[in-house]
Order: structure tokens, then sequence, then C-alpha cells
């Protein structure tokens, strides 16, 4: 659905290597996550393929069709939603929204901005001016304006930033729905739970490479040989006394918690060497990595 | 290679906003410079109109009124899209114009179109509100309008030109202040620029705001000297010229894509 090939993005007149020889393929219906720290090549990324930036090197082809040679094609194809919420305050909702499915060559296309307007919460605000909404409905506003030529990709950058927690699960709901309907949806986002809930595909980039490319589940697993241990006891320890366990990086909590990072292969001798010491425990928690634990561990690697 | 139409829809919705947008708020868009227009006549044309201008014995309104017409229909031309385009750069919706799949003909023959619209929408009204000081003058209707609607587009694509390359109102500003006032001036809307001394006279050569207004005058006075023809092919080139430029910075990404 999506093929990049050795893209390479070099900003003029400073020479800012942005992205360096990046290659991904999308797979039609996939759920992706770009995540990466602050600068480090995602929106670039995201704007090439919008047509925002002009790319130096590589290969995009969107739904088949190359962006360098068809690239009107390719805009029917994909939706963006852009990071900043710039907005005409001319026309207002519905009347942007119509004309938006005009510049797609769309007439009539009411039903579906209702059907949008419905999803996002916004059919309120439908004669409302863009000025008039909130930062929240803003951005639910702009997903409308990305969906409204029903494109089969939706790229997604950071929708979620600045939005309360109640509508930031609305809109997973709705992405999810999306989702499930066939669009295959790449988002960028600095809340790792969000990638995590949604995405079943994760790629991370740093400084304008991909280092990290896998689906999500085994992603983690790869990075589960090591757990972390809590077992509570119904009395007080003493660090000092958790000696025999330093190569384990004993850690107390709460006075009563003990906290492990235990290879899985390790997990029944050190629950004898407990039981050795006579510590009853009266619970036992074992976490796998999460997300933000794997997203940390390779940037910071 | 890009289609030159390859979305009728989009560049018809595209054109609609263009020409929406000035309809929208008509006492800034419209009615300001028709106003300003008919104070000049009034004034100028009220303290000169016995004056002869040495064409076939026309008295200044006379002469006055087409020049007034073409500035009217040339600052509303060239304000419409670069005034469009430097919005969308200060709201930040310019990438906008990137998403659509509309073709860069399309896209700059829409802005340029409802600039020609606005351009000649305010050069007949300000004629029209002239009838009251000179009487209905056109003897060719068509051409006169023709002339407006040629004058229109020259400036919508200069107009989309600095809207594409100039990024805030400042600039724009000042290029109408500082550029397009003086050619207007040295333009032969309030005098025969012919008439003045040496280099002041020789600017109308490079001055594309000199044949549109002498094109302009000819069709509304009826009265056409040799030199017209040459002006009617200067105007052409300009014309042509103009818009392959707008269409290649649109192509090229000026101003709408990053580098």
């Amino acid at each position: 659905m999506l093929n990049i090939s050795n893209l390479a993005k070099t900003y003029l007149p400073a020479k800012k290597e942005a992205l360096k020889n990046v290659t991904l393929d999308i797979e039609k219906g996939e759920f992706t996550a770009l995540l990466g720290q602050n600068g480090a090549g995602k929106t670039t990324l995201i704007n090439i393929l919008a047509g925002n930036v002009l790319k130096t090197e590589g290969v995009v082809t969107i739904g088949g069709y190359n962006l360098d040679t068809h690239a009107l094609e390719t805009k029917r194809i994909i939706g963006i939603v852009p990071q900043e919420t710039g907005y005409d305050s001319t026309f207002p909702v519905y009347e942007t929204l119509k004309k938006q499915s005009g510049y797609f060559g769309i007439r009539n296309n009411g039903a579906t901005i209702d059907e949008l307007l419905e999803a996002l919460y916004l059919k309120e605000k439908r004669n409302s001016n863009i000025r008039e909404l909130s930062g929240g409905m803003k951005k639910r506003f702009l997903i409308a304006k990305a969906l409204v030529h029903r494109p089969k990709i939706l790229v997604l950058d950071e929708p979620t930033a600045g939005v309360d927690i109640e509508m930031r699960h609305t809109l997973y709901d709705f992405l999810c729905k999306l989702h499930q309907a066939g669009t295959t949806i790449i988002l960028t986002t600095h809340y790792i739970e969000e990638a995590e809930k949604l995405c079943d595909r994760v790629v991370i980039i740093d400084s304008g490479k991909i280092i990290a490319d896998e689906p999500k589940t085994r992603l983690i697993e790869s990075f589960s040989r090591e757990v972390t241990v809590e077992f509570q006891f119904d009395f007080e320890l003493d660090i000092a006394d958790m000696a025999f366990l330093n190569t384990y990086n004993p850690q107390i909590e709460e006075k009563i918690k003990l906290q492990l990072r235990v290879l899985k292969k390790d997990l029944s001798k050190v629950l004898q060497m407990i039981s050795r010491r006579n510590m009853e425990f009266i619970d036992l928690a074992i976490e796998k990595p999460k997300l933000e634990d794997i997203y940390l561990s390779l940037i910071h690697r | 290679m890009e289609k030159i139409f390859y979305n009728k829809v989009g560049f018809i919705t595209l054109l609609g906003r263009e020409i929406q947008r000035f309809m929208k708020v008509p006492v800034q868009t419209i009615l300001a410079p028709l106003i300003s227009n008919i104070l000049y006549l009034g004034i100028f044309g009220g303290m000169l109109k016995t004056r002869q201008m040495g064409i076939n014995g026309v008295n200044y309104l006379q002469f006055l009124v087409p020049g007034l017409v073409s500035m009217g229909t040339i600052f509303a031309a060239f304000q419409n899209p670069s005034f469009s385009l430097i919005s969308q750069k200060f709201q930040n919706t310019i990438q906008d114009i990137n998403s659509y799949p509309i073709s860069n003909i399309e896209k700059a023959l829409a802005f340029i179109l409802g600039g020609t619209l606005r351009g000649v929408l305010v050069g007949i009204l300000t004629y029209t509100s002239t009838i009251v000081f000179v009487g209905f003058m056109p003897g060719h209707s068509l051409l006169f309008l023709g002339s407006l609607g040629a004058t229109a587009f020259l400036f919508a694509s200069l107009g989309l030109i600095a809207g594409l390359v100039l990024d805030d109102f400042e600039k724009l500003n000042f290029l109408l202040s500082i550029i397009i006032t003086p050619l207007a001036y040295l333009g032969g809307v309030f005098f025969d620029i012919a008439k003045l001394p040496g280099l002041l006279s020789a600017i109308r050569f490079i001055n594309p705001i000199y044949p549109l207004v002498s094109i302009t005058r000819a069709v509304y006075l009826g009265i056409f000297e040799g030199s017209i023809y040459w002006l009617i092919g200067i105007a052409a080139v300009m014309i042509i010229g103009t818009f392959l430029a707008a269409v290649i910075l649109f192509k090229k990404g000026i101003g709408i894509k990053i580098r």
C-alpha cells in the first residue's frame, strides 16, 4: 500500500539531514505507529508523503502510484492529519468540509460529511466558525477534513497532542473502527501507550534512520527475556539484607516491596533463593517490559 | 507527466472559493476601491475637466475614466490571489494546496480567474459610476470588457506570483506601494506618459501597466492609432509570459513546498 525506498531528505540551505536512507513497506490494513523523539524525522517523512516537502533522494509509491510521476493520483489515496492546527476561518465547519470534498473531485458528499461530524462529535458545530472550536475540536475537525474523500491510507501526525483524556479515548475508538473497516493507518505520537493500545506494528525512527521496525508483539517479546518481578512481604525490608540478590538489581519500594530484574530462565532459581532465606511473600507480580521501556532503551542505545 | 486538466470539480471548487472569499467582504474588496476611484474622478476630473489632452479634443475627464477603470481593475486583480495565498501562509494552511489532486495549471487558473473576476467587477463598477460624470462612452463595449479582462488576467497572474514568492503582508504592501502604485502613476492612468521628458517617458516601455491602460483608453475613446497594435502584441506576450511563470512556480512549489 505504501512503499518507501532509500528515502533521504537534506534541508537546504543548512544541509541538515532529516532522513537517511529510509526504507519502509506498509501493507494494506496495517495500523503502524511511527515513534521517535522530536526532530527524529517523523514529520519530515509525513510531509514528503503529503507533498509539502521535496525529497532529496529515494522512491515513494502510494497505492502503486509513484509520487514523482503520478502525484495527483497519490493524493486521492492518502489523507493527512497535520500536527499543527492551522485553519481557514473564512468558512464554517460544514462548508469547509464540503469544499474539501470538492477539491478531491467529489460533489454531493453530504452523507459522508454528516457521518464524520457525528462520529467525531462535531455535529453541533457544523455551522460554527473554526476559530470558535476548542483545541480538541480543531484536532477532530482536521481528522474529518482528512477523511472526506475516504482515503485508503490515513496518516496522523500527533492527533491527540493537547486533547483531554476522555476525548483521546473517543478518538482511539474512532481510529479502531476506521482500521477495522480496512483503512491503513500510520500514527505518530509521543504517547507510547497510545501506540501500544492501537497499533499492530511499530517503527521507531531516530536521527533520520529507522532503528526498529517490527510487529508490536514481536518487538515486546524480543525485549521480554528479562522481566520485572515484584515480591510483597508483610514485614519491612532492609536493602542491606538483600545482598544475596545483587545479581538481580534489588530495589525496595514502600518498605515492603522487593523489585528484581530477572531473566525468565532464572525465575525458579530466584524463588528458591528467597524461600531458602525463609522470606515468605504474600504477593507476587511479574511484569513484562512495556513498549515505553523498549522505546527508551532503543533510542538510548 | 502531470495532466493539464485533471480535476474539473476540484478546479471549480477552488475557483468558487476564491470568488466567495472576496464576495464575503464586499465593502473591503469592491466598495473601497470603487469609492477611492470616484474620489479621484471627482477631485482631479472636476478640477481639470476642461483641459484638452491632445487626442482628438478629448477632455481630461474622458481621458481619466479609462485610466481609473484600469487602475481599479489592476489593483483588485493583483490583490485577490496575492492576499489569498499570503493569508493561507499566515494561517498555516498553505500546505493544504499541496494535498489537493488538482493540476498545477488548474490551481494557477483558479487563483488567476478569481482575481480576474474581482478586477473586472471593480472595473465595471468604476466605469458605471463614471457615467454620472461623463455619460455612456465606449463605442466598443465588448472590446472594452475584453481589455479589462486582459488587464485583470495579467495582474492576477502577477498577484499570484507575488503571493507565492512573498511570505508576509508587509512585503506585499511594500511591493504594492513601492512598485505597483508608482508603475500605475507612470503607466498613463492620470496623464499622457509619452509627453514626459526623457527617462520618465521611456519607463513606459518596461511598464506592464502602460500598454493595458493605453489599449483600454483606445477602446473606451474609440480612437485607434497605429501603435495600439504593437501594444496589443506586447500585452499578449506579457499575459502568456506571466501565466506560464505562475504555473512554473506552482510546479516547482516555490513558496508552498519546503526544499
